[in-house]
């Protein structure tokens, strides 16, 4: 099977979609002729044109108010927010209006909206650039958030999400966008809260999302050779959160280390690690472990940087302690 | 109102604390939020505030001493009057209150305005009396895993015995596997039946089988230092009977050995394969044939060894029993 690169995976999903459906259009900052700074959307302008691939200036209230309106009459837009970190801005448009809306319209309206951005650090951009913030999405009912951990699923998981009748928020890890992994030239959909078993394991089970898939991953090869067998699930979609994968696992290996970028305090990894606990609890032989992003403003200098995220050698050491039974968090 | 003062719990596995010092007097005035006693932990020394204001009276329990988590140490009455109520009160309880009785009757009857003074002379005086750190509780709720917990249960294995054991927490999973599947040891013992028989035939109310549970909590009591212990008394039936029987209204409390009488049959041992300890007697010509079956896990050697030959010489000399 062919590789190609997670940016390409997007493009390819955004441009079939949108020769599938003309009511698809993308918007955003750069996102026409500069085809974003990560150069995902390169080659649509010339496709679709400036009708369907348009350039906004820098005002991201302004054209998520716009996508939203366009979304409950009829269109299907894709909003391209450049950093996960402007989420801020269309906080609003996006958690009073987009989520909203089809509940308070009494199944009237639908907002058909996919908002495509990033997460993910150690790119050097400093605090303002590089925070992974689903975890705020993921709390609004109404919004469904996606977190692909390869070109694959990156693929799979944009088409349906456009094709989703509501909105749906699409995180990114920027870091990945030139990780290439086997895409099939066939069209797929990957449906949403469906987890994906990556590795099959006894003895602890590592749940990762976006790129901390692949941390887990190599934390699961790294416990292979001290005769710890890891399993590893990447969730793939946290809103819908596949729970019975996720517990079963947890049932059959009786330990828990949720990994995930999004800052540790009430983010991601406590809201699975609290379902653990609730719904496997009598399963547990250890504390269910978290780790997210350290819990400061992410910093620019890249020897402090890199310390803020889980890294594969953390992972497989807590693992470990995990497994010898250690005395974690008890007194 | 008067309200109750009593020991706080100050951390997670913490079931007891010491009092380390009074800082009030009995007939003090204290106002809420006002420290009032200063108690230690396993891991720090703390003050206690008062939680509403008053006179504190009715202090039951001595600086020094270990106090259960929620036991009640004193109170706090509303009117400088009330505390010789509550002084006198404390007497009548028998246990800690003794001790305490001393303190609180001279002080019963303050001095309003001697108060304050008296707590400045005392203070320094009783710190200086300080007892050491609490011991580490051995009692207490054990630290194991939820599955570890639910597998104990299933499978009747008392965790805090395998703590007693000497296994470290927390106790996982995999610990209990190990000392349920490391098989049941057996201890035997032959003792000389003709005080005991003796003892039968004179009277008549005795139950043979009944003795022998008292005989080993007696034992157990004796090699454990505890308090209670309850004997399951397993019948050749299958039925299961408690000693001491619980009383009306009560569940009974989980069995640390079960009882096995075989003497009215030719058997002489039972050691069940399933874990747990029991005791088995079988009578022989003139003598009785004890067999102590334990996971050494929960039951150390050692120990098995001094619990069996203590039931041993209760058999065989039964005015033991009332020693």
């Amino acid at each position: 099977m062919r590789s190609i690169t997670l940016s390409q995976a997007v493009n390819e999903a955004i441009a079939e979609e949108m020769r599938r459906d003309e009511t698809v259009f993308l918007i955003g900052e750069d996102v026409a002729e500069a085809g974003t700074p990560f150069k995902v959307t390169s080659g649509l302008v010339e496709e679709f044109g400036t009708g369907r691939v348009i350039d906004t200036p820098i005002a991201e209230q302004g054209f998520m108010g716009l996508a939203v309106g366009a979304a409950m009459t009829g269109a299907r837009p894709i909003v391209d927010l450049m950093f996960g970190d402007f989420l801020f801005l269309v906080m609003d448009q996006l958690c009073n209006q987009a989520a909203k809306t089809h509940y308070m319209s009494g199944g009237k309206l639908n907002v058909p909206l996919v908002l495509r951005t990033n997460l993910g650090a150690t790119r050097r951009s400093a605090a303002q650039h590089s925070q992974s913030l689903h975890a705020l999405v993921a709390h609004i009912p109404g919004l469904k958030v996606a977190m692909p951990s390869s070109a694959y699923e990156a693929k799979g998981l944009m088409k349906t999400a456009i094709r989703d009748d509501n909105p749906v928020v699409i995180f990114e890890d920027k870091l990945m966008y030139q990780d290439k992994a086997e895409v099939p030239e066939d069209e797929y959909l990957i449906p949403f809260g469906e987890a994906k078993v990556l590795r099959e394991g006894r003895d602890v089970t590592l749940i990762g999302t976006s790129s901390m898939r692949q941390v887990c991953e190599a934390a699961a090869a790294m416990l292979e050779a001290d005769g710890i067998s890891a399993e590893v699930i990447d969730p793939r979609t946290i809103s819908p959160l596949d729970e019975a994968t996720i517990l079963g696992s947890v049932k059959k290996t009786t330990r828990a280390i949720v990994v995930d970028e999004g800052h540790q305090n009430f983010g991601t990894t406590a809201e699975i690690a609290a379902r653990i606990s609730e719904k496997a609890f009598y399963h547990l032989d250890a504390p269910v472990i978290r780790m997210g992003a350290m819990d400061v403003p992410i910093p620019f200098s890249p020897a402090l940087e890199d310390l803020t995220v889980p890294t594969a050698e953390k992972v497989a050491e807590n693992a470990r302690r995990l497994v010898a039974g250690e005395l974690i968090h008890a007194l | 109102m008067p309200s109750e003062v009593k020991m706080p719990q100050l951390g997670m596995n913490q079931d007891s604390a010491v009092i380390v010092a009074w800082l009030k007097a009995s007939g003090d005035k204290v106002t809420r939020g006002e420290p009032i006693f200063e108690v230690e932990t396993d891991k720090a020394t703390m003050e206690v505030e008062a939680t509403s204001d008053g006179y504190l009276a009715g202090i039951r329990a001595e600086e020094g001493a270990d106090i259960p988590v929620g036991d009640i140490i004193a109170m706090i009455v509303e009117t400088a009057d009330e505390v010789a109520e509550h002084a006198s009160a404390s007497v009548e309880t028998t246990e800690t209150s003794k001790s305490a009785e001393g303190e609180v009757e001279p002080e019963a009857k303050p001095e309003p305005e001697a108060a304050v003074t008296k707590t400045e002379e005392t203070v320094p005086n009783e710190s200086v009396e300080t007892p050491a750190a609490a011991p580490r509780a051995t009692s207490g709720p054990v630290l194991a895993s939820p599955l570890a917990k639910r597998l104990a249960k299933e499978r009747g294995v008392d965790l805090a015995a395998l703590r007693a054991s000497g296994l470290p927490e927390p106790i996982h999973a995999a610990d209990l596997s190990r000392s349920v599947a490391g098989g049941q040891s057996q201890l035997s013992a032959r003792v000389v039946a003709d005080a005991l028989a003796a003892l039968l035939q004179r009277s008549q109310n005795a139950d043979r089988t009944t003795l022998l549970a008292a005989f080993t909590a007696g034992a157990w009591r004796q090699v454990f230092d505890t308090v209670d212990v309850t004997i399951a008394i397993r019948g050749l039936d299958g039925a299961t009977a408690q000693y001491p029987a619980p009383r009306d209204g009560e569940t009974g409390t989980a069995a640390a050995i079960s009882l096995v009488d075989l003497c009215d049959t030719r058997l002489q041992a039972y050691a069940p394969a399933g874990g747990g300890i029991t005791i088995s007697v079988g009578e022989g010509d003139s003598h009785f044939a004890l067999t102590l079956s334990f996971n050494e896990a929960s039951l150390p050697m050692p120990h098995a060894i001094t619990l069996l030959d203590a039931i041993a010489a209760r058999v065989e000399d039964p005015i033991r029993q009332l020693i």
